[in-house]
């Protein structure tokens, strides 16, 4: 659906993304994660030709951003951190106006949209009335007119209330599985992207450290948890042997080079411990994205 | 579908209140101006111009006179000002807001876009020209009861002329017109800045800066041979039409010129606008 191909763009004398790549495929929720100031913004800005690449190609749907940008841009909806609208019309005229950049607005699909994200009963008020959840929403609104293949989000719960965020979550899963929709987002919001993406790209400062699935990848993917009669001797006894490692609560640790959770529990047995449980420790994006930062560049995934 | 942009544009342009604040001020100061040709001592003024050119106050003391007075004063201060503080937030003010954002994400031609923006622009010159021409005329003509003969004096542009009632009606349509066509290169100055990064009161202020100085330089006496390379001289084209023979090449001449100055302001600004970043 998306493919990065060597972007690069300098700011002045500043590198906001450096020799980036990576693809993007169709029907997935895709994470873009980073620091601030790691180039995500620039990233989303480059796919939707907003900031020209200094170098590399940006292709949406097969068709080259700079170069045919119309076609690109033609099935693709975005909505930004901050959702800016023309505050002295009304929400509908500011669907209206955006829709028509795109094409004829189908009354009957504005009218399910409006219906989908809840604003039926203020969509004739002034926007400037709205709150910050409502702009939202109508931001999405605006984004899913005319039906996108594509939703290209930039911290879209940025702001929100707690209802607001699970409200927006459920919808975008709700739009992933239904309407087939394939949705790229950037966030900081580490729990949220574990929840609904299944891939991620990782950037620092402006470089690409990880893309791809993200489960079972990197260092997180080495992380166990057991569950033993005399616990703590366990976990120093491993540790001494060099075959675990990095041991938190919970009889939760890491995995050595070259070690499995098979051979652990082998090592443990033959020790006369009594195993309750062990397995792998369910990956947890935090520990991923720390692991994957820390570690430096490029990861590929699958 | 680029007829839909350019209504998009004229509805952003007109459902803001801010767009009608150039139409207020020139209502009050229409209203200021007829409150204070109406002081004795600014009659008494007046009677003695006239006398000394062998007129009547009776025979040219008129609404038709009135009018263009006004227009004289209004449009040389407020015109452009007005004018660069609307075209001036055409593209930098959304900027600003975000919105040019939500606009760049739809398929939609920059060229193209701003070719509408540039529309809505005109229209705004010649909807603010023409509703200061007709109020003026209207505001000068109810307070004297009538439009009566026209009398112009303008020293400066070498103007002196005394018109009937239908000739003063016709040169001051022709002056409103040639108004509202020559002051398009101001909103095209304030448009192109306004595609630069630049916030929209920058775009204005250099707008109003550059109109500014040109009028200073005009007025030093070292500079009054070269009275012709400046923009003001032809911006005023429309005051020429109140000369007693209408002198058409010349006034063709400045409306080429300016033209030409409006589509290069396009020009510059459309390569800015098609070749920059948009990024929050």
């Amino acid at each position: 659906m998306i493919s990065l191909q060597g972007i690069t763009k300098r700011f002045g004398r500043r590198i906001a993304v450096d020799n980036v790549s990576f693809e993007v495929p169709r029907g997935v929720i895709f994470g873009l994660l980073g620091h601030n100031g790691a180039g995500k913004s620039t990233l989303i800005g480059a796919l939707l030709g907003q900031v020209f690449p200094d170098r590399g190609r940006v292709l949406v749907g097969g068709h080259d951003v700079v170069r045919h940008r119309g076609a690109a841009l033609a099935r693709v909806g975005a909505i930004f951190e901050a959702s800016s609208f023309y505050d002295y019309l009304s929400g509908e005229t500011n669907i209206r106006i955006l829709c028509e950049y795109s094409g004829p607005v189908d009354e009957t699909e504005l009218r399910d949209v409006v219906r989908l994200v809840g604003l039926e009963s203020r969509i004739g008020d002034r926007v400037g009335t709205y709150s910050h959840g409502m702009r939202q929403r109508l931001a999405l609104a605006q984004a899913l007119l005319p039906r996108p293949d594509l939703l290209i989000l930039d911290e879209p719960t940025e702001g929100l209330d707690p209802e607001g965020m699970h409200e927006t979550r459920n919808l975008l899963l709700r739009l992933n599985r239904q309407w087939g929709l394939t949705i790229f987002f950037s966030s900081h919001l580490l729990a949220e992207v574990q929840q609904l993406c299944s891939h991620v790209a990782v950037l620092r400062s402006g470089r690409l450290l990880f893309a791809g699935r993200w489960h079972g990848v990197g260092p997180a993917a080495s992380a166990f948890s057991f569950r033993a009669d005399r616990q703590s001797e366990a976990e120093s006894a491993l540790a001494s042997a060099g075959i675990a490692l990095d041991f938190a609560s919970g009889g939760r640790g890491r995995l050595a080079p070259g070690q499995t959770v098979h051979t652990v529990a082998r090592w443990l047995i033959e020790r006369g411990f009594e195993i309750e449980h062990i397995g792998p420790a369910d990956t947890d994006l935090e520990a991923f994205y720390l692991d994957m930062i820390r570690q430096g560049p490029s990861h590929e995934g699958r | 579908m680029f007829a839909k942009h350019a209504r998009n544009e004229l509805l952003k342009l007109f459902a803001r209140r801010r767009t009608y604040i150039g139409f207020g001020v020139f209502l009050a100061v229409e209203a200021i101006i007829l409150a204070l040709l109406n002081m004795d001592v600014v009659l008494a003024a007046f009677g003695t111009l006239l006398a000394n050119n062998g007129l009547q106050i009776s025979d040219c003391y008129t609404g038709l006179t009135l009018a263009t007075f006004i227009n004289f004063f209004t449009v040389t201060m407020l015109f452009g000002l007005y004018l660069a503080l609307v075209a001036g937030d055409m593209v930098a003010k959304e900027v600003e807001d975000g919105t040019m954002r939500m606009v760049l994400s739809r398929p939609v031609a920059r060229l193209g876009l701003l070719a509408a923006k540039a529309i809505a622009c005109a229209t705004y010159t010649l909807a603010l020209g023409a509703f200061i021409g007709a109020t003026t005329l209207l505001a000068a003509c109810l307070y004297m009861r009538g439009v009566g003969n026209l009398m112009v004096f303008g020293p400066t542009q070498r103007v002196f002329a005394v018109f009937g009632p239908s000739e003063g009606l016709w040169r001051y349509a022709l002056s409103v017109a040639l108004m509202c066509v020559s002051y398009q290169l101001v909103s095209a100055i304030a448009l192109m800045l306004s595609c630069f990064k630049i916030r929209p009161a920058a775009a204005t202020v250099v707008t109003v800066t550059v109109l500014s100085v040109d009028l200073a330089l005009r007025n030093i006496p070292f500079f009054q041979p070269l009275d012709h390379y400046f923009l003001g001289y032809h911006l005023g084209c429309w005051i020429r039409a109140f000369r007693s023979t209408l002198l058409w090449p010349e006034i063709v001449q400045s409306l080429i010129l300016l033209a030409g100055a409006t589509l290069t302001c396009w020009v510059i600004g459309a390569t800015q606008f098609c070749t920059r970043d948009f990024k929050a």
